[in-house]
């Protein structure tokens, strides 16, 4: 535990939480002129969450803690990601948890709960909702795994610090076949989890289209406030770890004030490149149906695959 | 080999292996059409650094006619073949669907390195390092030819393998002569031309190209 | 348990060989294991025979059968081990059999496992006999001094791999498993799938690893592919089922594959020389076993609570427990929690400790070639995709099973099992958690005992954090509670804050169709119907909907019935052709035997005569 890595983790965990409601913000505003509207605004997300945070919580009957707790835990799980895992700066505040292996999972973990309120809630829209999540959280898992061990093998290490660091040190390798196929595959990782198109459209409230929302259909007030902030930040997490590890510029190596500025600042523009870019890309893409979504992953699973094989061959 | 010409070459064939999967993942006739024009964009390309490398007037001949040929002729000729027919014409129902045959993929490509191995532990250059991948396009190649039913992708399956066995022919240290290249290029022509004019006929007569009707000939 | 070993002789127990008793790390890892499931199942079986559940048959064999599997591992010759592995072999029979005065489905269960058990002791019994043969004797320590020539060690290794794999569940001679686990009182479930299976690993490792120090590539990767293969069928096949106990069967057959991975992983590395790589391999399949073994005692524990409490095993048939059944939840949930690998879970810790050790292959183990880099990365696939569908597995078994609303009468009157039985529950989960927080525990042995076997130096050291010696790797989970603690209190903190209208209570959003009735719940096949969608190919499940029509229209559908079942393929596809092939033996045998008394006296004339013939020309 360094002092770079603790000044690192606080200040990830304020622009992070901070700004996820914004980054999503962004990428509604993106798409709005994108499709000819004039959009609510960035702010709109946090202007939300205030709303929804003054209103009263209501519990379904017949729903138990799971119901209860699920949102707070969830929420919990991301913002241990977002202080752990080096994004401003190359050290963690705490590195025995800053391992790729366990922030995957950690974040899994996160879906997990969010599919149990579903099914604690006892409706088909619930239940419906966590069978979807949960069958392709199972078909992302592999080239996840997959696309991490591409990363890992040249540095000879999981943890993140020590991924980040080679980066920092040389911010070239990643251009290389083997970087820009990781670079697809967990990009798709990131899409299929974040529940973004063309898996999951998180705009809809179509009975048969839902993924992620028909999961949270019973939600309301605070607790529903803290799962969109759960999904924001979740959103942004995933960006930002393609980020930090396919483009690691600018990010501090000392404690500096100047160089933590920098780092912070250059970690807000790069996810907030990443997500304008993903909401762009979303204006051509319409949502594919559920059973082409196993298609999509297969696809993701090669190219994770193929980082590998090429990152051996090619040496 | 300068370390950004091994760069160049390494993006060279990822890009080559990369065209290759996405002809195996889309369904539109068209889309795929346009992959093929990358791939041979990126063949080019393979060629053009081998011989920026070498230094070498007449592989930089090759890699101007491999453009010229593969990434807008054949193409060309392709989406010829398809005009006329219903728009946006898609690979319906492959014989192996399409998730399956991206995992058939995965395993041929590891197949390719398994098998190449030893080859390129004879003489361990950038450039042969590369060769599994060339031949990993070869068996993508095959893969399309085999499971698709539409007589258009079965030719750019066709097609994928002989650019897989061009790449494969440069990146080996032997290489290939020009004349070879040549006579190649043209009995490919050749073939593209007879297929096109084949394929016009089929539709005439049955108004579709999915080669799965034609088994009713035999019937 | 690492490092000290024992010995003992009792010459005159049995003929010939005498029986042979020695304890070494490896043997004690397995007998600990064995012991602490063997307590939990005990003290929850007193509550369960109190009930009248278990008949006196069980009560008289259980003691037995956990003596056999404590036993197994102390054994140290060749002929104790066969003796007490026959003997464990029957014991478990018996006890699979308990409960065959009430369902018909035991019988054939019993049938199963016996036929399959005692083929796996017969390639056991040629495996260990060709070895000891060779060596000239049977004990252990002669074999290991004995240098064997490479066809006799591949031979022997083969064939104890195949009696050994049966006995562990692994593919494609798992079918006894998820048939004869279910169906035996729940804690002997528990003492069959999470102290007796390991043995079959216990036998691996040493004839594999001890006995044989290793060997060529070819073996270990024989066992990392059936691992790997073991672990995405069993779970994929737990995935879809709906039998809450035959879930967790396959679940076995799952977490075995896995272990097997990291042996087959660990002699992989042996064979190419690297023994850091190995001894880290090792561990995390031996950390595996143990864990394994904790989560599937409490998982079935808590199974044959609700079972106890129901009625059914159905998963279908259940749900809402959590509010009548409330400590049985926390229990099952806790193990649910294990078996699917998160953190911060007891299984995540092995998990990971497998993975680290798979992802370090490529780029430090010298002696790997081509082949070993492409496994290791399917390796990983293979691991990868068996903890999502894990994931999936658990989701469901414990959202539909114990949340939601009662689906059927039997488990809205379900009431909460006795004190004894959530003892026994209490231990297993004690042994679930405790490595969970601090692996320090139980790392420590289990580090040295895989050193031990590999004559290598510790895999792991650290007692707050686990750090991996030889490369680069740590990991903590105590800190990774402690961040999600202050987490968690910071969210609820901030919430109190920020949130200051009192919750209220309203009924659920049923589309304003009035109250939603228990028929719309999803259900477990419902909630698995998307999986075995897209595992088709792989499951081939057989469907059937019928629709009828009203008589006095076919345009108006009367009712509609909708059948599903997933045989498991390798069932259908490999046995029955086998059983059938043996069925049609049987018949042209049975033209022989007429039931004539003279034709019988003729067979053995003509036998005789026979012999004579042969031995009047050959002298």
């Amino acid at each position: 535990m360094t002092a770079l890595g603790v000044a690192g983790g606080l200040l990830q965990a304020v622009v992070i939480v901070g700004g996820a409601p914004l980054l999503l913000g962004l990428m509604r505003q993106v798409r709005a002129r994108l499709d000819g509207r004039v959009g609510p605004g960035v702010l709109q997300p946090w202007r939300d969450l205030r709303k929804q945070l003054r209103k009263e919580s209501i519990t379904p009957r017949g729903t138990s803690e799971i119901f209860r707790v699920a949102p707070v835990l969830m929420v919990a799980m991301t913002v241990v990601v977002a202080v752990v895992v080096p994004f401003v700066t190359v050290d963690s505040p705490l590195p025995a948890v800053a391992d790729l292996f366990v922030v995957v999972a950690l974040l899994a973990h996160g879906t997990v709960i969010t599919a149990l309120a579903g099914l604690d809630t006892g409706t088909a829209f619930g239940g419906m909702g966590a069978s979807r999540e949960v069958t392709i959280l199972a078909l992302v898992e592999p080239t996840a795994l997959v696309a991490i061990f591409a990363l890992s093998v040249p540095v000879g290490s999981t943890g993140l610090p020590a991924i980040v660091g080679a980066g920092v040190a040389d911010p070239d390798r990643m251009i290389s076949p083997a970087g820009l196929l990781a670079a697809v595959a967990l990009t798709l990782v990131v899409v299929a989890e974040t529940g973004r198109l063309p898996v999951d459209n998180p705009a809809t409230h179509l009975e048969l289209t839902m993924v992620h929302e028909a999961m949270v259909l019973e939600y309301a007030g605070p607790r529903l406030a803290l799962i969109e902030l759960g999904a924001a930040l979740r959103l942004a997490v995933y960006l930002g770890l393609v980020a930090t590890l396919f483009v690691p510029w600018a990010i501090a190596t000392s404690a500096g004030v100047g160089a933590l500025a920098l780092g912070v600042v250059a970690f807000a523009v790069k996810v907030g490149v990443l997500g304008a870019a993903l909401a762009a890309a979303e204006v051509f893409l319409a949502k594919l149906r559920l059973f082409r979504v196993p298609e999509l992953l297969a696809g993701s699973f090669l190219l994770a695959l193929l980082a590998v094989t090429t990152a051996f061959v090619l040496g | 080999m300068t370390v950004h010409g091994i760069e160049m070459l390494n993006i060279a064939a990822g890009a080559l292996l990369l065209t290759a999967v996405l002809v195996l993942w889309r369904r539109e006739i068209t889309m795929i059409v346009r992959i093929f024009a990358l791939q041979g964009v990126a063949l080019a390309a393979l060629v053009a650094v081998l011989a920026w490398d070498e230094g070498s007037a007449e592989l930089a001949v090759v890699a101007a006619g491999l453009l010229v040929l593969r990434g807008v002729v054949l193409p060309w000729l392709l989406r010829r073949a398809l005009t006329g027919a219903a728009p946006g014409q898609r690979e319906s129902r492959p014989a192996l669907n399409v998730a399956a045959s991206l995992l058939a993929a995965a395993a041929l490509t590891l197949l390719a390195l398994a098998v190449s191995a030893p080859l390129v532990a004879l003489s361990p250059a950038p450039a042969t390092r590369a060769i599994p991948i060339a031949i990993a396009v070869v068996l993508i190649g095959f893969l399309v030819l085999v499971t698709r039913r539409h007589a258009v992708s079965q030719l750019v399956g066709f097609l994928l393998m002989d650019n897989g066995i061009t790449a494969a022919g440069f990146l080996s240290s032997a290489g290939i002569g020009l004349l070879v290249e040549v006579g190649v290029a043209l009995d490919l022509l050749l073939v593209v031309l007879v297929l096109q004019v084949l394929t016009g006929r089929m539709r005439e007569t049955f108004g579709d190209t999915d080669l799965d009707e034609l088994r009713e000939l035999h019937d | 348990m690492g490092g000290g070993s024992w010995s003992a002789s009792v010459p005159w127990l049995l003929p010939l060989s005498g029986v042979e008793f020695a304890v070494d790390g490896l043997g004690g890892l397995f007998m600990a294991v064995g012991g602490a499931v063997a307590v939990a199942a005990g003290v929850y079986g007193i509550g369960y025979a109190r009930h009248g559940l278990d008949g006196r048959l069980v009560q008289a064999v259980a003691p037995l059968f956990v003596l056999a599997v404590l036993l197994v591992p102390a054994a140290g010759d060749v002929g104790t081990l066969l003796l007490l592995w026959e003997l464990m072999a029957l014991t478990s029979l018996l006890l699979v059999l308990a409960e065959h005065g009430r369902r018909a489905e035991v019988a054939t269960a019993g049938r199963w496992y016996a036929v399959m058990t005692h083929l796996g002791f017969a390639a056991i019994l040629t495996g260990l006999l060709v070895l000891a043969s060779s060596a000239g004797d049977g004990s252990f320590a002669a074999l290991r001094a004995e240098e064997l020539p490479p066809g006799v060690a591949g031979l022997g290794f083969v064939l104890c791999l195949v009696g050994f794999g049966s006995k562990a569940g692994v593919l494609p001679l798992h079918a006894w498993l998820p048939r004869a686990h279910p169906e035996a009182p729940s804690h002997v479930s528990a003492l069959m799938s999470a102290a007796m299976v390991n043995l079959g690993v216990y036998g691996i490792v040493r004839v594999g690893l001890d006995l044989l120090a290793g060997g060529p590539r070819w073996w270990w990767l024989a066992v990392l592919v059936l691992g790997a293969g073991s672990a995405v069928y069993g779970i994929l096949q737990a995935a879809v089922r709906t039998d809450l106990k035959r879930l967790l069967g396959y679940s076995t057959t799952e977490n075995m594959g896995l272990v097997l991975v990291g042996v087959g992983a660990s002699g992989l590395y042996a064979a190419g020389g690297d023994r850091v790589l190995a001894a880290l391999a090792l561990t995390a399949a031996l950390l595996h076993v143990f864990t394994h073994a904790a989560f599937k005692t409490l998982l079935f524990l808590a199974a044959g609570s609700v079972v106890q409490a129901t009625g059914t095993r159905d998963l279908d048939a259940l749900g809402g427990l959590r509010t009548a059944m409330p400590a049985t939840t926390v229990a099952f949930g806790l193990g649910a929690l294990a078996a699917s690998a998160l953190p911060p879970g007891p299984a995540f810790v092995s998990e990971w400790l497998l993975l680290q050790s798979l992802v370090h292959g490529p780029g430090t183990a010298p002696g790997l070639d081509v082949l070993a880099s492409i496994v290791l990365p399917l390796a990983v696939a293979a691991v990868a995709l068996t903890a999502g569908l894990a994931v999936a597995t658990f989701v469901k078994a414990f959202g539909v099973g114990f949340l939601a609303r009662p689906r059927t009468a039997e488990a809205a009157a379900a009431r909460e099992c006795p004190p004894t039985m959530l003892a026994g529950m209490g231990v297993a989960a004690a042994a679930c958690v405790a490595p969970a927080l601090a692996p320090t525990l139980v790392l420590p042995a289990v580090t040295g005992v895989a050193a031990g076997v590999l004559g290598a130096g510790p895999a792991v050291r650290g007692a707050l954090t686990t750090e991996l010696i030889g490369v680069q790797g740590a990991m903590s989970p105590l800190l990774l509670v402690a961040a999600l603690a202050v987490a968690v209190a910071a969210v609820v903190g901030a919430l109190r804050l920020l949130a200051a209208r009192r919750p209220r209570q309203a009924r659920l959003w049923d589309c304003g169709g009035g109250p939603m009735s228990p028929r719309m719940e999803y259900t477990a096949t419902s909630f698995a119907e998307p999986l075995q969608r897209v595992f088709d190919d792989v499951l081939d499940p057989v469907q059937d909907v019928d629709v009828t029509h009203h008589r006095e229209s076919r345009y108006l559908v009367s009712a509609v019935a909708y059948r599903r079942s997933v045989p498991d393929r390798i069932e259908t596809g490999l046995y029955a052709p086998v059983l059938a092939a043996t069925a049609a033996w049987g018949r042209a045998g049975r033209r022989l035997a007429t039931g004539s008394v003279h034709r019988y006296l003729g067979y053995g004339f003509g036998t005789l005569c026979v012999l004579l013939v042969l031995l009047a020309v050959t002298w």
